[in-house]
Parts: C-alpha cells; sequence; structure tokens
C-alpha cells in the first residue's frame, strides 16, 4: 500500500535517504526543508493542473455541444421553427466563425459566465451555487460516517491474528463491495421507510432525512476502506518496530492504536483522497435515489433536459471539487508523513 | 527515580546470592502442519550473575534469537515455550499473566535488537518513542519523561540530544538509530540488558563505536551478547555459549573457550576465524549445511557434518563437565592441552 503513496508523491519527495554518518550529524536538522515551502510547492502544481483541465474540460464541453449536431437546434427545443433558430443563432452568436464563439466561450467561462439555463432563464452558475450546499450536507456526513466506521473497524479487524476472524471479515467486505449502492439505498428504503416508517426517504427534511442518504454513500467507499485499513494494519503488526515496542512493555492497544494503525494511515490517505474527490459523483446515484436537491440531481436533470449552461457550470464545480480534494490530501499527507514533512534539501 | 534506586539496590543485594537471571531447560517450538513441531530452541540453561556478560555465538538458524525473546515472552506465533524455566531476580517470569509481564519488558529488561533501520516506528518521533517507555514504568510527569528521554539519548552518544528528540528514524543514519535503540533499551535501568547482534547491521567503524558504548557499560550491566562474530564476543564478553541446532553444545570462560576449545563445532568456529588459530595459515570453512527443521536427528545434531564423528554419535550426547566447563559431545576436542 505504501507504494500507492510514494508513487503519487515521487515528484515532491524522495522519501528515503541512506543515511549519511557522524560528520555532519548535528546539521541535519538544518539541512531540512520546513513544510511550507513543500506545501506552496504542491499547492502551485495542483492549480497548475486544474487550470489546464478546466481548460480542457470546457474545450469538450464546447465541442461537445456543436458535434451534437446543430447547438441552434439543441437550445431551441423540439418545438423550434427556422424564424426561432435564426433568433437563438443570433443571441448566442451561433452565426459567427466557430473561432470565434470559442475565443467568446472561453472568456466567459474564465469568469465563470455559463449563460443561463434554458429551462428557467435562471443564472445557470447561480443554479449550481445554490445547490452546492445541500450537496456538501450530504458528503459530508457520509464522509465522517465512513471514516468514524471504517477506521476502527478496519484496525480491528486487521490485528487479528487468527485467520478466522480475517477470513470472515474480508469475505464480508467482498460482498459488501460487490453490492451496488443504489441497491443498498433501496433496500433501507424498503426497510425503514416502507415497512418501519422510521425515516423519509425523499428530500431534504432535517436530520432523519440525512441518515438513509449518508448510509447509501458511505456504502460505497467504507468497504474500501475497511480492506485497505485493515490490510494496512495487520501489515505494520509483523513490522520490526512493533516488536520493538512490544518488547518494552507496550500492550496491545498501544501497539494497534498508537504504532500500527498510524503506519497504516499513510498507506489509507491516498484511498481516502481519492474517494473524497469522487463523493460528489458518487452522490448523483443518492441523489437520485432519495429526491435530495443536490448538485448531483441538478446535473441529471439537465442531462435530461438538454440543459447545456446548467451541465457546463455544475461539470466545472466537480471538476473544481476533485482537485480541491486531491490537494488537501497532499497538505494532509504533508503534516502526517514525516518522511515527506522533513526532508533533506 | 527513587523506584530506580531501588531496583538497583535490590539488584546489588542478589548479586552475592543468586543469580540475576536464571534459565532452565527451556524449549521453544514451533508447530508444523502435518509432522513433528520444530524445535528452535532444544533444553538450553545458563545463568548470569550481576555484572556478567555472557556471549551466544552460533550459526544462523541455531535459535539464538529465540532465547532472547523468550525471556521477554515475545516468541512468535505459532512458536511457543513449552518447557523449562526463566528466572530474573528470583522471581519466575516464564508463567507469568500479560499484564505482569509487561512490567519486566523494558523495565527490569532491556533489549537491542540487530536491525535499527526498522526497529523504531517510522511515523513518530524518537522521543515519543522513548517517553512512551518511559511513562510506562516511572510515575513521571510529561516534561519529565523528557528530560530523561534527553539524558538517555546524550548518555549513549547522540550529538545535539535535545534536538534529536524531535528527530523521525528516517532523519537519522544507521549508528544514531541503533545509539537510539540503545538508549530505549537502558532508559529505565534494567536488570538486565540483551543484545541481539546489535552490531550485525551496521558498517564496520560504527560497529566499532557501538561496540565501545557497550563496553562502557559492562561494569554497570548485566549483558547477554548475542553475536555470530567470535571477534564481537572476545572483546566484550566473561562468558561464551556456543549453539548449534537449538542447543548450548559449549560453555566457558571467554579465554577457555578460544583458546582451547572441547566441542568439535566450536573447534571448527574458531578455524574458520583466522586470528583465533594461529596454528591454520588458511580459513577452514565447516563442511555441511546445519540441520534443516526437516532433519529428524536422534543422536548429536553436529556428528553429520563432524570429522570425528563415530558410532557412538547417534545417540544423544549430554552436557557434562569437562575441566569443569559444560560440554555436550562424545568424543571432546583435546583443548589448550593437546
Ligand atoms: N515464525 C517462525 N516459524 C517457524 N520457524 C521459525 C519462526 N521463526 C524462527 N523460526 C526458526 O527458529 C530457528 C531459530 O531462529 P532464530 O531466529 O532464533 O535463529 P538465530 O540463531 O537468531 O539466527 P540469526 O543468526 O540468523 O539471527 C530458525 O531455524 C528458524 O527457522
Ligand atoms: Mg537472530
Amino acid at each position: 500500500m505504501t507504494d500507492v503513496v510514494k508513487g503519487s508523491e515521487n515528484e515532491t519527495a524522495p522519501v528515503e535517504q541512506p543515511g549519511t554518518q557522524t560528520p555532519s550529524i548535528s546539521q541535519g536538522d538544518v539541512e531540512t526543508v520546513p513544510v511550507l515551502t513543500n506545501l506552496s510547492r504542491t499547492l502551485g502544481k495542483r492549480f497548475f493542473e486544474l487550470l489546464v483541465l478546466l481548460f480542457a474540460i470546457s474545450t469538450l464541453l464546447f465541442f461537445l455541444l456543436r458535434l451534437t449536431g446543430d447547438p441552434a437546434a439543441v437550445l431551441a427545443g423540439e418545438t423550434g421553427d427556422e424564424e426561432q433558430l435564426e433568433l437563438i443563432r443570433k443571441q448566442y452568436g451561433l452565426d459567427k466563425p466557430l473561432i470565434v464563439q470559442y475565443g467568446v466561450f472561453l472568456s466567459k467561462v474564465a469568469v465563470l459566465d455559463f449563460g443561463k439555463s434554458l429551462a428557467n432563464a435562471q443564472d445557470a452558475m447561480g443554479l449550481v451555487w445554490e445547490r452546492l450546499p445541500t450537496s456538501f450536507t450530504l458528503v459530508l456526513i457520509a464522509f465522517s460516517a465512513n471514516l468514524i466506521v471504517s477506521i476502527p473497524l478496519g484496525a480491528w479487524l486487521g490485528s487479528r491474528p487468527d485467520r478466522r476472524t480475517r477470513k470472515a471479515g474480508s469475505a464480508f467486505i467482498f460482498v459488501a463491495q460487490g453490492i451496488p449502492g443504489y441497491i443498498t439505498g433501496l433496500i433501507l428504503i424498503q426497510i425503514f421507510a416502507v415497512e418501519l416508517r422510521w425515516l423519509p426517504s425523499i428530500g431534504n427534511q432535517g436530520p432523519a432525512s440525512w441518515i438513509m442518504p449518508a448510509i447509501t454513500l458511505a456504502s460505497f467507499q467504507a468497504p474500501h476502506v475497511i480492506r485497505v485499513i485493515s490490510a494496512n494494519v495487520s501489515e505494520a503488526m509483523r513490522e520490526d518496530f512493533i516488536r520493538t515496542a512490544r518488547a518494552n512493555g507496550a500492550g496491545f492497544h498501544t501497539l494497534l492504536w498508537k504504532h500500527a494503525l498510524k503506519n497504516a494511515m499513510m498507506g489509507a490517505t491516498a484511498l481516502i483522497g481519492i474517494q473524497v474527490a469522487f463523493l460528489l459523483s458518487g452522490s448523483i446515484i443518492t441523489e437520485v435515489i432519495f429526491a435530495w436537491p443536490g448538485l448531483g440531481r441538478l446535473l441529471v436533470v439537465s442531462v435530461q433536459t438538454l440543459d447545456f449552461p446548467v451541465v457546463q457550470a455544475a461539470v466545472f464545480m466537480i471538476a473544481i471539487f476533485v482537485y480541491t480534494a486531491i490537494t488537501l490530501t497532499d497538505i494532509v499527507f504533508l503534516f502526517i508523513d514525516p518522511r515527506l514533512r522533513r526532508q533533506r534539501a | 527515580m527513587s523506584m530506580v534506586a531501588e531496583k538497583e539496590s535490590t539488584a546489588s543485594n542478589d548479586a552475592a546470592g543468586t543469580p540475576i537471571l536464571s534459565v532452565r531447560d527451556l524449549v521453544v517450538e514451533f508447530p508444523r502442519p502435518n509432522n513433528t513441531p520444530f524445535r528452535a530452541v532444544n533444553g538450553v540453561s545458563f545463568e548470569l550473575r550481576q555484572g556478567e556478560t555472557l556471549g551466544i555465538v552460533g550459526e544462523s538458524g541455531s535459535g539464538k534469537t529465540m532465547i532472547a525473546l523468550s525471556i521477554l515472552g515475545i516468541v512468535p506465533l505459532p512458536g511457543r515455550i513449552i518447557e523449562g524455566s526463566i528466572t530474573l531476580l528470583g522471581k519466575r517470569i516464564d508463567n507469568l499473566s500479560l499484564a505482569e509481564l509487561q512490567k519486566v519488558r523494558g523495565n527490569d529488561v532491556g533489549i537491542v535488537f540487530q536491525d535499527p533501520m526498522t526497529g523504531l516506528n517510522p511515523v513518530r518521533n524518537v522521543g515519543s518513542q522513548l517517553k512512551e517507555s518511559v511513562r510506562r514504568h516511572q510515575h513521571v510527569s510529561a516534561a519529565e519523561a523528557t528530560e530523561i528521554a534527553f539524558h538517555a539519548l546524550d548518555d549513549v552518544g547522540i550529538p545535539a540530544a535535545r534536538d534529536r528528540l524531535k528527530a523521525y528514524p528516517h532523519e537519522l543514519s544507521g549508528g544514531l538509530r541503533q545509539r537510539v535503540m540503545i538508549a530505549l533499551a537502558l532508559i529505565n535501568h534494567p536488570d538486565l540488558i540483551v543484545a541481539d547482534e546489535p552490531t550485525t547491521a551496521l558498517d564496520s567503524t560504527i560497529q566499532a563505536q557501538i561496540l565501545d558504548l557497550l563496553r562502557a557499560r559492562l561494569d554497570k550491566s548485566t549483558i547477554i551478547m548475542i553475536t555470530h562474530d567470535l571477534g564481537v564476543a572476545a572483546e566484550i564478553c566473561d562468558r561464551i555459549s556456543v549453539m548449534y541446532a537449538g542447543r548450548m553444545v559449549e560453555t566457558g570462560s571467554i579465554a577457555d573457550v578460544l583458546s582451547g576449545p572441547r566441542h568439535p563445532y566450536t573447534e571448527g568456529l574458531l578455524a574458520a576465524v583466522p586470528k583465533f588459530d594461529v596454528r591454520r595459515p588458511t580459513l577452514v570453512p565447516i563442511p555441511g549445511q546445519p540441520p534443516t527443521a526437516d532433519d529428524a536427528i536422534t543422536g548429536c545434531s553436529f556428528a553429520p557434518r563432524c570429522t570425528h564423528a563415530q558410532s557412538k554419535c547417534n545417540e544423544r550426547p549430554e552436557l557434562e563437565l569437562i575441566d569443569g566447563r559444560p560440554v555436550s559431545c562424545w568424543f571432546p576436542r583435546p583443548g589448550a592441552a593437546g
């Protein structure tokens, strides 16, 4: 698992350095790079990547719209006659040469102006902004629930020396991993909304309505976290430093929580970061199942109604979110992994 | 600190009479599917008195590390101690509860392992690992623990020790890490120090420094020094035990064993090291391989490789006193006299 970590961090840090002995020892600390240098380097790199990505996405979106046929026809919908089409072409500048249109489009995208929604003439980006907090609520609850359950569970599972428990655990995880998220959602609705009538199954109506969507969304990701943490912990428990700690009187809980888990988290952070990045996209299905008025549902509805400005704005926002999540992961790494925090110059 | 003083006084009381450590008939077994269990340690007995340094030498796989781990009660599963007794300071420690054993580990017995590169937790700084052990065994505040940790690093010759508390293992060279491991072993002033090949993983100049460091502690400490380097044993130890296939085949003072080995295996070991035997101009490797787990040997386990083996060697030789020191061989070598 550590290989994953090292692989993704190659450019920022050569991890292990062969030690050099005595004369220069006392300067060891002086030669290290402070965390902020690494931080700004990482941030700069990620920001540049984000710009490139956003540029690529907008270009793709621009040409996709034109490839699907006459954009004016798409924009006018099925009812539009020739006169309307002409009007729309003028209104959207579609009568100008393609390269000019592209330039105009890009310059608007640069200031996050995606035009108005075709459905209700509201500002497309405004609609996205409106939905964002609702999606974030769901994503945040699901993510916290995932970590609160998965980390201790994974650690406990990984610390079991006996094969039986571990095998049963991984069998369970294997099955859990295979169940599609929407099935989980539908089962939950059937039990807790339809049969027991404990929880509302639709929309955002306060805390009770958060439970099922959050569990559904978390269930996409929890099995992966449990599996990685448990594998990493069980690997760490066999390391020499565990033997050292045990030889100094450390008990099971010290070994597990203070020694093994901390190491296991190194490998898991990469996975968890990627999961954060895909939370929003994972929430699309969940939002549709539970009619959750968030960004995911907005995106699905907009795609269905060919509301291109809104689709573009939503995709843009998701891309920004994904990149922010990945960047945050990098930063978390800098803080929890001492090998990246202070490296020799 | 009062605890420490108390402990040292008990230790010196014991010095006259009972040994610090007494291991009797120790057997460590690893179960094997569809087979008889493998005995990594097969009936080992020895004693250590206050201030004494015992060397345990022997080829790889002869069970040296398992003896060390047995004393701390940390033989890795599925291995188990199935016979024997281990008595530390007059108290049996092989049948203690886990909670009581944890009070012995790192407190009454400190251990230095072979590989300093992997022996420290890479994601925790050196200070926190030292302090964890201090606060487990001594009732001190966090600030006092920091001071104790600082002095421990300073005592083992780590420069800029106060800054080093915040260093992570990867920021230290191999030699410094081994010093940290030694500091960790010594930090609660154990009555017994077990050093399991503490210099094997280091390059030769660093080896010499670490040996110097250990030698400086010799007068104060009771040490078991595990090594397969007879030179190291000769420099540091008072007595030496030679292990072969889970048994101690010969034990004696360092001078007696090196100048007059009685067991053919010891003789072979010495012949493989030129500077201890001026009579032989060239290195003479011991022919053959040590027995593997699959070899079922009923007699002397060295017999298949022994140039002096006779039919009697199909019976197991017991340890017998020869010139006042235990040797297990039907046909002991003449020793210094011959
Ligand atoms: N987990 C295990 N399962 C089975 N056998 C084991 C296990 N660990 C050790 N052994 C066996 O126990 C025997 C003694 O091992 P030990 O580590 O004590 O040898 P050693 O004398 O310390 O060797 P070295 O010089 O290589 O450190 C070896 O033959 C080894 O094969
Ligand atoms: Mg060993």
